[in-house]
């Protein structure tokens, strides 16, 4: 099972010197942080800010490289959590048959903004992903937080 | 090695990547290059720091555990049967140098306008031979920059000589 997602945001993490892109479903109901560089969250500002640089740039390049010979991005799909590393594949039409790569999802969102195509993610990541939240907020509980009573 | 080709009246000059060189002051990188046939004469090309790092990369035996950006351009190449024949350095204007890749898939042959950065870190991932026309060649840079580049490289910028 998949579910779309929009790109709904890019924020800074001060705490890692990262860049975090905020993938929400329509019904703004599941929520995915992708950590992403500097250079891939500029590139994924322009192409949300629809800003065109004057010379193209890498994802500009990516894209313009698939155009060359017709090779249509279909869908890019958010796959995997695992040990704090997303995975995604992109998916291509290219001759009448289906190709998917393997792909960070910095690069794979990057892709897709610029071509317009659907960003998915995998149930077992959203899933995934909420229970290493539960897992870190478990972490970071320190003794005197338990046996608080609501007074 | 100077390869004429047919539709081209500018002669094209074969190049090898020497080495990435940082200039830690700005977040740039510079591409040294020198001529494949053997002469001395260098040619730089100054980029960022990510596509800096790309082409550092590709240079190495380095592998990351996830493919970078121009790594999937790479594997898309492979999946689709699209091969980099040649990348050309074929313009600069205002200090800007101009790109042109060459692809080729089934006997068909398409180009696209790119960055040299992006030209020559997917070149080299796809061993495709990289060129800069003479005319861009006449034009590059006369200084010397191996003296600078020297002390870049040993981190000596600001020391006075002895």
């Amino acid at each position: 099972m998949i579910t779309q997602m929009q790109v709904n945001g890019l924020m800074f993490d001060p705490y890692n010197n990262a860049f975090i892109v905020i993938l929400r479903d329509e019904d703004q109901a599941e929520m995915l942080p992708i950590w992403v560089g500097k250079s891939e969250a500029s590139s994924i500002s322009l192409s949300l800010e629809n800003v065109a640089p004057p010379r193209p740039m890498t994802h500009d390049f990516m894209k313009s490289y698939l155009d060359a010979f017709n090779a249509k991005v279909i869908s890019v799909v958010i796959t995997d959590l695992n040990e704090n590393t997303y995975f995604a594949k992109v998916h291509l039409m290219y001759e009448d048959s289906e190709y998917a790569v393997d792909s960070r999802p910095s690069d794979a969102i990057a892709l897709a903004l610029r071509s317009q195509a659907p960003i998915f993610a995998s149930e077992s990541v959203i899933r995934k992903q909420s229970s290493e939240e539960l897992d870190q907020w478990l972490k970071n509980l320190k003794p005197e937080d338990f046996g608080k009573l609501d007074s | 090695m100077e390869e004429q080709t047919p539709h081209l009246a500018d002669p094209l000059i074969e190049l090898t990547v020497n080495r990435v060189v940082a200039d830690t002051n700005t977040d740039t990188r510079i591409i040294v290059l020198t001529r494949t046939d053997g002469s001395a004469e260098n040619f730089t090309v100054w980029v960022g720091a990510p596509e800096g790092e790309s082409i550092k990369r590709a240079l190495s035996t380095d592998v990351t555990p996830r493919p970078m950006s121009h790594d999937l351009i790479r594997n898309f190449g492979e999946h689709l049967g699209i091969r980099t024949q040649r990348v050309v350095l074929t313009d600069v204007k205002s200090s800007t140098y101009y790109a042109t890749v060459h692809l080729e898939n089934k006997g068909v042959v398409r180009t696209i306008d790119a960055r040299p950065s992006d030209a020559i870190a997917l070149a080299l991932r796809c061993h495709a031979p990289i060129y800069v026309s003479h005319g861009v060649w006449r034009r590059r840079s006369g200084q010397n920059l191996e003296a600078w580049l020297t002390k870049l490289e040993t981190k000596k910028i600001g020391t006075q000589e002895v």
